[in-house]
């Protein structure tokens, strides 16, 4: 019992400490983000991905910050996911299958703005 | 509950008649300076279509016209949704306001909410905290609760039951999105006939309920909202298997057939086949079984009517008794065996006439009826049970001159045809109750909230009943909230059903008398309370409920050789004190620690006379723990809940066969069971689709070590397995997976 909770500890303890790692980098590349929905999308799909920490959408200038741990994931997988997730990514243009199954107000057609 | 009228100020300015585009900004006044403020990320669309827009950072949007209809609608979390009538002008300069009135204080995202606006004291377990505790359904959905705990009834047949303020579930109002639907003979297996994941939330209010769903509340009220056919995911699957050998498949799917039309499909299927026995007394631990279980509704939405139907269909198969017996043995002495099969149909219907510029009033219709057939044997006893049941309650809500004073009133009918027999003995009874109720509250700035409600129900078998009930919330500040409610409640009880586990043993059942309703009164006190130590922020609650009894179904089992029932001879009551801290020391990281207190008492007949006793299976004390931590996005999810049960009263369970034999009657004296911990832990990983989950329950592996008296005579007089008070299994590890489609 008392061991199984020593455990449980450990194991918060180590998450805890993976997460505080420095030698963690950071990388902004644009989006197409259109609203806060897709705001939503990309963070969370970045923030689920291997090796990131963090990932934070400014909606005015579309720019993704994302931090992300150098041995794990590079800038160019973490393009690769935004672009498999429906949207542009600096120079690369999203994956179209992917791209037309968001819902239409995310799409790059939704009414210019 | 939008009491401020929409005000929108659009200035036009005419630029081309003929523009296909309708474009502007969108704003917000800024308090102080007047001046206004571009939104970014608004949404405007045609109403009732799917073309739409958001604005941009500079507040500006454009959006093709439509011809289906010249109705726009502004939307902007935090602000007063609009809807502007479009002619000729393409040019739009949309001022939206802030809303004042913005009720969604409950964040449901959250895993343990308070809500601090309704008058009754009320828990809402959202998804959020459903997904801590993977397993399984609506029983087991309290674990991370200090209100509702689950209890223990027999060692044999499986069956979970619930308790609150010290009481059994039954006394709890159960209800499925406001329809009344564990009660009569469902109570004994009602709470594991809804899936956790058919769950989107559980509304948990202490003390006495309100008076629009019916007399029954006498503790509490739990409201169980599923997912809804037009919010919930396209698909979603979840798959479960634990170290018993359990196996569990649930499917949900969702489809928007159009606008207003949408269609959900909650599935559950569910089996265990291996026989365990791991405290070797010859009994299995768990009862093999299988459910199948499904809901299918459609729902129609429009800007003035709502209207669901749906039928549900449930079979669940259960088998347990002795390692040995097979089905082929039922009703001999070879090996001691329990079966139940369980039939359940229900139809029902919802509608309700809206009011879209009239807010405040609706006009609402819930239509509902069901069959429940469950077919039962203990070893040589036999008891089936058939209920019928048709439910009508006719709401119309609005207000009085102004919002203010509202209320509720209406009609409701319910007819209940029960036909039970156990061995020989029929039991049957037809009870029709047409009533009618009023609700009046009153509502000073959501500072002060009173509730005052009563009904009139003719009950044809016992006559005129007057429910009365009364809520009151005082916030002082914006952090501390006071709360006091009082109530009737009523109801007719079901001895063989709400006391089912307690069948399974060579006690003879002894009905004394012709059972009267219990009726009871309940009175409490809340104080919630709302603090931020640094950047930390947390609550405390504190809460006392007393419970009094007029008149209780009295289940007698202090001679171990009956299960009499008789109406309650004298008093009854249950106290119950809580106190509960909530802290949140860091982002995504919960804390909880709660202790409760009962004193519940019953007087038994004794051999001379009356005395007031313990009531048996209820501790004196209890703490619960719970600890949850969260990676950003839920990517990583822990959760820890460790409970600790202390004593409590169980009857007389000393050897006695020896003393019978001889024709001594035993002392009636009855001991105590030990104090027990129980430890449960899970991790969630999150994937962008679809989730993985590890846990376990009963870590501390704890046992109750004989929860069978005389397992290896179970056609010996003295057998009872009635009377576990603590786990029969021991340590469980489960895993699953869910996947999701959003749409």
């Amino acid at each position: 019992m008392k061991k199984t909770i020593a455990l449980f500890a450990t194991a918060i303890l180590m998450v805890f400490q993976v997460a505080m790692a420095d030698g963690d980098k950071v990388v902004k590349i644009k989006t197409t983000a259109v609203c806060e929905m897709c705001k939503a999308r990309i963070e969370r799909t970045l923030g689920l991905s291997k090796g990131v920490k963090e990932s934070n959408l400014d909606l005015k200038d579309k720019t993704v910050t994302v931090k992300y741990n150098p041995n794990k994931t590079s800038p160019e997988a973490i393009r690769e996911t935004i672009i498999n997730t429906g949207y542009d990514a600096d120079d690369q243009t999203a994956n179209m299958k992917a791209h037309d199954k968001l819902p239409s107000c995310c799409r790059k057609t939704a009414a210019p703005h | 509950m939008i009491r401020y009228l929409a005000g929108v100020f659009f200035s036009l300015c005419y630029f081309s008649a003929t523009a296909q585009r309708i474009s502007g900004s969108v704003n917000e006044q800024d308090a102080t300076s007047k001046t206004l403020k571009p939104i970014t990320g608004a949404n405007v669309y045609w109403a009732g279509t799917a073309q739409s827009a958001s604005t941009d950072t500079s507040g500006r949007f454009s959006i093709p016209r439509v011809r289906q209809t010249n109705l726009l609608v502004v939307s902007f979390v935090g602000f007063t949704n609009d809807t502007i009538k479009i002619a000729q002008e393409s040019e739009l300069e949309i001022v939206l306001r802030n809303d004042q009135t913005l009720k969604e204080v409950v964040v449901r995202g959250n895993a343990n909410a308070i809500d601090r606006l309704s008058p009754h004291q009320t828990e809402i377990i959202t998804t959020r905290a459903l997904a801590k505790a993977a397993c399984c359904n609506l029983s087991e959905s309290f674990e991370t609760n200090a209100s509702v705990s689950v209890s223990y009834s027999d060692a044999v047949t499986g069956s979970k039951q619930i308790q609150m303020l010290g009481l059994s579930g039954t006394y709890i109002q159960t209800n499925v999105e406001n329809i009344p639907a564990i009660r009569g003979l469902a109570s004994t297996f009602g709470l594991n006939f809804i899936p956790g994941t058919w769950i989107q939330s559980i509304d948990i209010g202490k003390g006495a309920g309100s008076v629009v769903n019916g007399y029954e509340s006498m503790t509490g009220q739990i409201n169980v909202e599923l997912q809804k056919p037009d919010t919930h995911d396209k698909l979603y699957l979840n798959t479960y298997v634990n170290s018993f050998g359990r196996g569990e498949l649930n499917l949900n799917l969702a489809h928007q057939i159009n606008e207003k039309w949408s269609t959900g499909l909650l599935t559950h299927g569910s089996t265990l086949q291996n026989r365990i026995d791991r405290n070797k007394d010859g009994f299995l631990d768990l009862p093999l079984y299988s459910q199948v279980n499904v809901i299918n509704r459609w729902k129609y939405q429009s800007d003035k009517v709502m209207a669901q139907f749906g039928v549900k269909a449930l079979y669940e198969d259960r088998l347990g008794g002795q390692q040995n017996f097979q089905r082929e043995m039922k009703g001999t002495t070879q090996a001691y065996g329990f079966g139940a099969t369980v039939n359940r149909y229900e139809v029902f219907s919802k509608i309700a006439r809206l009011f879209p510029d009239k807010p405040y009033k609706g006009l609402g219709l819930v239509l509902n009826a069901s069959l429940y057939d469950s077919k039962s044997y203990f070893g040589l006893n036999k008891y089936n049970g058939k209920q019928e049941m048709l439910y009508g309650n006719l709401i119309y809500q609005s207000i009085i001159g102004s919002t203010n004073h509202s209320y509720k009133t209406g009609l409701s009918y319910m007819y209940d045809n029960y036909n039970e027999r156990y061995q020989t003995l029929p039991l049957l009874r037809k009870e029709s109750v047409p009533g009618a109720f009023f609700e009046y509250t009153f509502n000073h700035l959501d500072k002060f909230v009173a509730v005052a409600g009563g009904r009139v129900d003719f009950h044809n078998l016992y006559g005129t009943q007057w429910t009365p009930r009364l809520h009151l919330k005082y916030s002082l500040t914006d952090q501390t909230t006071l709360r006091a409610s009082a109530g009737k409640g009523f109801r007719v009880s079901n001895p063989l059903a709400e006391y089912y586990g307690n069948l399974v043993s060579s006690r003879a059942v002894v009905l004394k008398e012709s059972i009267r309703p219990e009726v009871s009164w309940n009175y409490g006190a809340s104080l919630t309370q709302e603090y931020k130590l640094g950047e930390m922020t947390g609550s405390v609650i504190v809460d006392y409920y007393r419970t009094d009894f007029q008149n209780q179904l009295v289940a007698d089992m202090e001679d171990p050789r009956y299960l009499s029932f008789y109406n309650l001879n004298g008093r009854a009551f249950a106290n119950s004190f809580q106190a509960e801290v909530n802290l949140v020391p860091a982002k995504r990281f919960d804390l909880k620690l709660a202790y409760r207190l009962f004193d519940v008492k019953q007087t038994m007949d004794g051999i001379d006379g009356q005395t007031l006793l313990p009531r048996m299976m209820v501790s004196r004390d209890r703490v619960l723990f719970n600890a949850g931590y969260a990676l950003p996005y839920d990517k990583w999810k822990f959760d820890a809940t460790v409970q600790w049960n202390g004593k409590k009263r169980i009857p007389f369970m000393g050897d006695m066969g020896e003393h019978s034999e001889h024709g001594i009657l035993p002392e009636m004296t009855s001991t105590m069971a030990p104090s027990f911990y129980n430890l449960n832990a899970q991790i969630t990983r999150t994937f962008v689709k679809w989730d993985i989950y590890v846990g376990g329950e009963n870590l501390g592996d704890f046992r109750q070590k004989n929860p069978i008296m005389h397992a290896d005579q179970p056609f010996h007089q003295a057998f009872d397995a009635g009377m576990a008070w603590g786990p029969v299994t021991g340590r469980m590890i489960y895993a699953g997976f869910r996947y999701k489609i959003t749409r």
